[in-house]
């Protein structure tokens, strides 16, 4: 057994923004085990300050190109709770759905393009496309209809720009509703039960290791929540979102310039696998099956399981939109115009459950309709403590292994967390061959 | 005319200079002779143009890039001339970027005959500040150089 260790991942690319996974023992004792976050902060909330409410939702939807769909309706929530906006049932159903491909998107290309890498042993997804092309096929056909149905849901797939507050400026046409619904039977149902397959046949290479932690999702009596909910912890059960700082405590720590959160315990998970925690009950039970086959049944305190989740909701996320376009095209789409007339100035809070866990968007409005104050806290920033607490128990359990061999189960545990790091500027780096 | 011609813009306006693709993709938009053409801004999430890529059309995309050259240059790059650097750590989904994106659509053989990637050497790419003086001075060359591309490897 070792008795010192010291591994130092630091990524020497040219860009700012990377994660670096540090850990340090010597003669026994760990000292350091940690995920240190090297990027510039961001100052989301000042650049919000002063800004119309109809700029908010456009403006934050630029802070991630993966999240842009979920800061955008988390946004739309928090000014529409602000201003005392009312939205239909229509502009409701159209956000699950979004909410939905997005979701789609974010998870297939997660379990795909860095998971599945891991289990198969390969390094990256560059040699998945030359050893197994057809998978890596599926996931970007699974990419493209969830994009599509960002495309016609909200006029584009990429920083969406219809979802306004109060609604939608324009809607979708039966059509294209119709086709999206054929295309999710007939192309995504075949591509998610697949998924299934290659995911259960991979699921052995998934680590076996166990942390109790607590469980922070939203949750909803009416359905597997997404879109609105109760702030639900597994220590201590349901709260309004109005007590979203309670449920966050976010403090600074010195080896990360995102912030660290707490609540009951000294870390806590949000994401995919405690969503799963706190809500299995809510899913279907075709969806429920698809789980138990991967190895899912009840509370799971593995955070590698947290991609085995994420494919969960993948068939969930296909199976509700199906729904939800039949509700649309039963109820007769209505073209309804944005409720833009504010009822009331002040402070509004919107909270959705976005891929990689609850997102919370604060705002205060003055009674021009500016905003006065905003504060936005991520998913990846409620997950960095917890994923130290993580590293702290997993190295001394697996220190009869290589170095090598833990350094990869250190990087495949950051990975299973997906944390959203460096995607604010994607510059592209160019050698000119002489 | 250009029918078969597909523009696209990455990066992110919030980021300074970092929006420059986006400003010239507006610019274009409003000219006459490219009324035809299709647009595309992939903003952050550079892996969308494999969706969008024109198979058998012409594809010019425009980026900030760095180039190790001064601030406002303008370079069309060829990436079969040119070493895209891989900058993704891994960790993350989030840092599929344009390089990544090509390695992606090559191996897969979606990568698109005619592709020319039109880079601008930003000046600053910092937070809430608009495009530098310097590059939106470079956007009217960008503009030249795009016209340029299109007549010699447009359809």
């Amino acid at each position: 057994m070792k008795k010192d260790l010291n591994i130092n991942v630091h990524h020497l690319t040219r860009v700012e923004g990377h994660g670096n996974i540090v850990v340090n023992m010597k003669e026994g004792k760990l000292e350091k085990a940690q995920l240190e976050i090297v990027e510039a902060p961001r100052y989301f909330e000042s650049m919000l300050k002063g800004r119309s409410f109809h700029e908010a939702a456009i403006i934050t939807s630029r802070i991630c190109g993966i999240c842009s769909l979920g800061h955008q309706i988390t946004s739309l929530k928090a000014t529409e709770d602000a201003l005392g906006l009312e939205v239909s049932e229509q502009t409701v159903l159209l956000r699950k759905l979004l909410i939905n491909g997005a979701t789609i998107q974010s998870n297939v290309l997660h379990a795909y393009f860095l998971a599945a890498p891991d289990f198969l042993g390969v390094g990256s997804v560059f040699p998945l496309v030359s050893s197994h092309p057809d998978v890596v096929v599926r996931a970007l056909r699974m990419k493209r209809l969830a994009n599509d149905i960002g495309d016609i849901v909200s006029g584009r797939a990429v920083h969406p720009i219809t979802p306004v507050p109060g609604g939608f400026t324009k809607i979708p046409s039966v059509s294209e509703l119709t086709e999206i619904k054929r295309r999710l039977e007939e192309e995504a149902l075949p591509d998610v039960m697949a998924t299934v397959e290659t995911m259960i046949a991979l699921a052995g290479a998934i680590p076996k290791f166990n942390r109790e932690t607590e469980y922070i999702s939203l949750r909803n009596e009416n359905e597997y929540a997404f879109y609105d909910g109760q702030i639900c912890s597994s220590d201590t059960g349901l709260v309004s979102d109005t007590e979203y700082r309670k449920m966050t405590n976010e403090f600074v720590v010195s080896h990360s310039t995102s912030k660290h959160a707490k609540v009951n315990r000294s870390s806590y998970m949000v994401g995919a696998l405690a969503r799963w925690n706190n809500n299995f009950d809510k899913y279907a039970d075709g969806v429920r099956d698809a789980a138990a086959k991967l190895g899912l049944t009840g509370v799971n305190t593995n955070p590698y399981m947290i991609t085995i989740a994420q494919v969960v909701e993948v068939a969930h996320c296909v199976y509700d939109s199906i729904a939800i376009i039949d509700k649309l095209l039963t109820n007769g789409l209505k073209n309804e115009k944005p409720n833009q007339t504010p009822t009331k100035y002040g402070m509004g809070i919107g909270s959705t459950e976005v891929p990689r866990g609850i997102l919370y968007h604060e705002y205060t409005y003055d009674r021009r309709g500016q905003i006065l104050n905003a504060n936005c806290i991520i998913p990846t920033g409620q997950n960095l403590g917890n994923i130290d607490d993580d590293m702290k128990k997993l190295v001394p359990e697996i220190l009869d292994k290589s170095k090598e061999e833990i350094t990869l189960h250190l990087e495949m545990l950051v990975r299973a967390y997906d944390p959203c790091i460096s995607c604010s500027v994607h510059m592209l780096d160019v050698d000119f061959i002489e | 005319m250009n029918k078969s011609t597909s523009f696209f813009s990455v990066g992110n306006p919030l980021y300074g200079d970092d929006g420059v693709g986006k400003a010239v993709l507006d610019t274009l938009k409003a000219l006459p002779e490219y009324k035809n053409a299709t647009f595309f801004d992939a903003g952050t999430d550079a892996l969308s143009l494999i969706d969008h890529f024109s198979k058998d059309g012409q594809n010019i995309i425009v980026d900030a890039a760095k180039m190790g050259k001064s601030p406002g240059s303008v370079v069309a790059i060829s990436p079969k001339d040119a070493k895209l650097i891989i900058q993704w750590d891994h960790l993350s989904i989030h840092g599929f970027g344009l390089a990544e994106t090509f390695q992606m659509a090559e191996k897969i053989g979606s990568l698109p005959k005619k592709v020319i990637i039109i880079g601008i050497e930003p000046e600053e790419i910092k937070i809430d500040k608009g495009l530098s003086e310097t590059v939106v001075n470079a956007i009217p060359k960008a503009i030249n150089l795009i016209k340029r591309e299109v007549n010699i490897n447009g359809s």
